[in-house]
């Protein structure tokens, strides 16, 4: 017989396979163009002349169990027939990653170390599906994570913010100007408590921060008579509202507020003063642990010169006589009973056409 | 108990993130575990931050040394209806600056309620090679002198996106900075503009730029212009037309509808200003493929209107002004059975009586035609309990309802009961229900049904209800995924904002303006809540010349880990620890 008659009668003995030894030691022949789907398996073939006998055996990472290559022979032996449409694809590929988490994990695992990319993007699709939606918790529940984040690494706590050598430098200017306002406040003989009407309400709002479970329930009488008071002055306020057309003269509630005695330069400068004081104390969080190492070092000396020049000038606002400044500008300004607003946002209507006082 | 051995391949993570994209999934993956969170962090490639001040540009370039795309929000909603006073803040010059120095690579910038000097613009135009997209959405405090910067530097440029935004127009001539050897343009929306653009170089632009889906031109393109500009871009699939309006001239309209009969890919259309009616059949031809309609800015009204969506049988999103009528909205309801869609804006909000025919009967009928509405927002002046009932029950799927009664506080017309029956079966009705505004005579109740029943709602929009600090108690205690609520002109005061003080850190942020929480309240919070920067917003003056306890004029609360800003205008004071 010739080998073209042999090749007729028995299709299967012209086959060739290729030696695949998987990472149990088990060795098994596969055949050639399955296995050559792989270009891991194909690369041991073609380039080092591994899988021709029993003897030079491919050996497969460690990444891919014998269970793991059985399913992926599956898959190159139906996507390697060249004749099959997209859509038969793409329907095998659905149904072959319908199977359990953890085999979805080996199997990605798996079809990477054997670079067979097609199905590494199926798998890890697949994977990312799975993840999607999900919550942290349920993440790690289903594929057994640590929970080895600390709270602060979750948050990135206001720690980070000492990394700014400015507000470094100047955390530990304000340390040293408080503890030596401290000092003072010992010496003096501190001022009388507050109303002490004041304090029940403050501790019952303390106690609702602590969470006091029983503060629920907190109709007041006071708050209806507030509310209804309010209606009233609501239902006047739209209707009187004058339509403004330009943005900029919009500003009706400020006008409407600056019916006051207050000077506007000095209020706007008394806004600013207190906006330096608060900005000075702010910086100083209590929260931030600032390190009393030297860190002069790290800053270089065109910055360091115009960090000591801002530090000069909070200095000086430090220095300057708080209490007494406060009670000069409150004899300057009047005295008087706030009203109760109503802010019917403006009547000024932006081009888009955004709505003034509704809520959208 | 034995802990299980983690099945995930830990080598495959980053390629599997490759396929996560959406910011809550990419935050989710970063939470899991310290090896997730540094894989995470190191293949992050867009970030989102809905408040400039959560966060500083620093700790996201630490944390996220390969991004691409940073998209940034600046001011609270409520600012689009003026109720945050100029100089706020939200300016964004620091983030360009530190983004610049940090990633030379970074293609996508957006931002939404900023103030964007000139500056800015040009250190984007300098800074980023590859640089891609712009979007700058509802911005202010740029001319055309930043825009001429992106034009003429930013060679790769592919998306330039003003939306809403205010910009200083001196000079029409910026669009011809962009160099006649720039051909990458997708995307340009210069509606917002004022004044004239250079309509030469205009059309040269279009002309050369094979890839430009997405035009919306502004009201000065004239429209026997518009025919020249859509022959030239036959593949457009957005676009915004300018000015509709001129007397009918037959050849104009023969002109502009062979042109639009070319644009066989659009889908969206806006723009409409001044329509003349004469002209809209010429954009008959494509209305059968339009997704997306925005006649928001077009006075058309009556049967030209119903014409004109009613051809628009494929039609998801509808933007449009009441002059669509109820019986306009029958036949939208009728002809449109994909819409997801649907806003209907005042022509006359102003105005004592209503000018047009819009009910709550129009919502009614789409709610019924429509069944895979998901997203409303309907100005009206009257309602009832009764309609809501019925639109709550016909429309599963939606995901985002506003409904805005324009006179503050009307009650049921029919019953003149307050609407908390009706929006207590929309939050019961809508489980998928994530933005919610409230309108009309509402008691507390209303409150105890969204705190009961809206679990998913993210952001709550309240004005002129409630009766008391259990309003507010309810919303905040029971609706889980709150991250935005604002409020403004209700008698919601400390003691359900001190009690929730937690919940704040769990939110995005809150604002209260003309409501009864004090300045002491103000001081105790942002004393004892670190993580939250307390803003007081007092155009009055300073907060604390006043007796304590009286009302703050205007609050704005937001989580951050940036720790206070320092960029406060005199009338806004942070409260925190030492200030108190």
């Amino acid at each position: 017989m010739s080998e073209v008659d042999m090749a007729v009668i028995k299709p299967e003995m012209m086959k060739s396979y290729i030696w695949i030894q998987t990472s149990d030691g088990a060795i098994q022949q596969v055949e050639q163009e399955v296995a050559m789907f792989c270009p891991m398996i194909c690369q041991e073939v073609i380039h080092k002349g591994m899988g021709s006998s029993k003897n030079c055996a491919v050996s497969l990472p460690q990444r891919v169990s014998p269970a793991m290559f059985s399913l992926i022979l599956d898959y190159c032996r139906f996507h390697q027939v060249p004749g099959r449409s997209n859509k038969e694809r793409k329907s095998f590929d659905e149904k072959f990653v319908r199977m359990d988490t953890k085999r979805l994990c080996e199997l990605t695992s798996a079809a990477d170390s054997l670079q067979l990319k097609p199905l590494v993007d199926l798998t890890s699709r697949a994977l990312a599906r799975i993840i999607e939606g999900k919550t942290p918790e349920e993440i790690r529940e289903i594929f057994h994570l640590p929970d080895d984040l600390t709270e602060e690494e979750k948050l990135e706590p206001l720690k980070n913010t000492t990394d700014d050598p400015r507000i470094r430098l100047l955390n530990r200017l304000y340390a040293k100007k408080r503890k030596e306002l401290k000092e003072r406040e010992k010496l003096k003989d501190v001022e009388a408590e507050e109303d002490h009407v004041d304090d029940r309400s403050v501790d019952d709002l303390l106690s609702f921060i602590n969470g006091g479970e029983d503060s629920k329930g907190i109709k007041t009488s006071k708050n209806k008579k507030k509310h209804r008071k309010r209606k009233d002055l609501q239902k006047c306020a739209p209707s009187n509202e004058a339509i403004e057309t330009h943005k900029k003269e919009s500003n009706t509630v400020s006008s409407l507020c600056h019916n006051v005695g207050v000077d506007q330069k000095l209020k706007s400068s008394l806004g600013e003063t207190l906006k330096l004081q608060d900005a000075a104390d702010e910086v100083f969080a209590p929260t931030v642990e600032f390190d009393d190492v030297d860190i002069d070092d790290e800053i270089d000396p065109a910055l360091k010169e115009e960090i000591d020049r801002e530090v000069e000038d909070f200095a000086r606002i430090l220095n300057s006589d708080w209490p007494e400044r406060m009670q000069e500008l409150l004899s300057l300004g009047q005295e008087r009973r706030p009203t109760h607003l109503s802010v019917n946002g403006n009547g000024a209507l932006k081009g888009h056409g955004s709505m003034p006082s509704f809520p959208l | 108990m034995l802990r299980k051995a983690s099945s995930f391949p830990e080598e495959m993570l980053e390629h599997v993130l490759s396929f996560i994209t959406s910011d809550k999934d990419r935050n989710a993956v970063s939470l899991v575990c310290k090896s997730w969170y540094e894989i995470e962090r190191w293949c992050r490639k867009r970030i989102f931050v809905g408040n400039c001040y959560a966060v500083r540009p620093e700790m996201v370039i630490r944390r996220f040394p390969e991004l691409r795309s940073v998209e940034l929000k600046g001011k609270p909603h409520f600012a689009d209806f003026d109720l945050v006073p100029d100089g706020w803040g939200g300016c964004v010059y620091p983030w360009i600056a530190a983004l610049a120095t940090a990633y030379p690579l970074l293609e996508e910038i957006k931002l939404k309620r900023m103030v964007v000097s000139d500056e800015s613009l040009e250190v984007i135009a300098k800074s980023f090679k590859n640089f891609k997209v712009l979007v700058l959405s509802s911005c202010e405090g740029f001319s055309t002198d930043g825009l001429a910067a992106v034009a003429a530097n930013c060679r790769n440029l592919r998306g330039l996106d003003l939306r809403e935004s205010e910009v200083d127009d001196p000079s029409g001539q910026w669009l011809s900075r962009f160099p006649d050897s720039f051909t990458s343009l997708a995307s340009l929306n210069i509606s917002c503009l004022g004044a004239e653009v250079s309509f030469s170089a205009l059309e040269r632009l279009v002309g050369r730029c094979p890839d430009l889906k997405s035009l919306r031109l502004n009201h000065a393109v004239p429209l026997d212009k518009l025919a020249n500009l859509l022959r030239g871009a036959p593949q457009l699939v957005e676009l915004g037309t300018g000015a509709y309006s001129a007397e009918l001239q037959p050849d104009v309209f023969s002109n502009l509808a062979g042109a639009f009969s070319g644009c066989k890919e659009l889908r969206s259309l806006s723009g409409f200003w001044n329509v003349f009616p004469g002209y809209l059949p010429a954009v008959y031809p494509v209305c059968s493929g339009l997704t997306s309609l925005n006649l928001r800015d077009a006075n058309i009204q009556g049967a030209d209107l119903i014409k004109l969506v009613s051809q628009c049988r494929s039609l998801q999103r509808l933007w449009v002004l009441d002059y669509i009528e109820d019986i306009g909205l029958e036949e939208l309801a009728a002809c449109c059975k994909d819409l997801t869609e649907l806003r209907v804006f005042p022509s006359d909000p102003y105005g004592a009586e209503p000018n047009v025919s819009l009910t709550e009967r129009g919502l009614v009928s789409v709610s019924e035609g429509c069944p895979k509405l998901q997203s409303v927002l309907y100005f009206c002046r009257q309602m009832t309990n009764a309609a809501l009932v019925t639109i709550a029950k016909n429309s599963p799927r939606m995901t985002c309802f506003r409904l805005c009664i324009i006179e503050p506080r009307a009650p049921d017309y029919q019953t003149l009961q307050p609407l908390d029956l009706g929006f207590g079966a929309i939050v019961e009705n809508y489980k998928d229900l994530r933005r919610l505004s409230l309108s009309g005579l509402l008691t507390d109740r209303v409150f105890e049904y969204i705190g009961t029943y809206a679990k998913k709602l993210e952001m709550l929009s309240v004005a002129f209800a409630g009766d008391s600090d259990m309003g507010l108690h309810h919303v905040l205690s029971g609706c889980a995924k709150l991250c935005k609520l604002e409020i403004r002109d209700c008698p919601f005061g400390d003691n359900a904002l001190l009690a929730n003080a937690a919940k704040l850190e769990t939110m995005r942020s809150l604002w209260m303006s003309s409501c009864s929480v004090s300045f002491r309240a103000c001081k105790l919070l942002g004393q004892k809540m670190p993580r939250l920067n307390v803003e007081v917003i007092d155009e009055r003056g300073p907060p604390d010349l006043r007796p304590e306890n009286c009302p703050v004029e205007k609050l704005y609360i937001y989580r951050t880990i940036a720790g206070p800003r320092f960029d406060m205008p005199g009338f806004v004071w942070t409260m925190n620890g030492d200030s108190v």
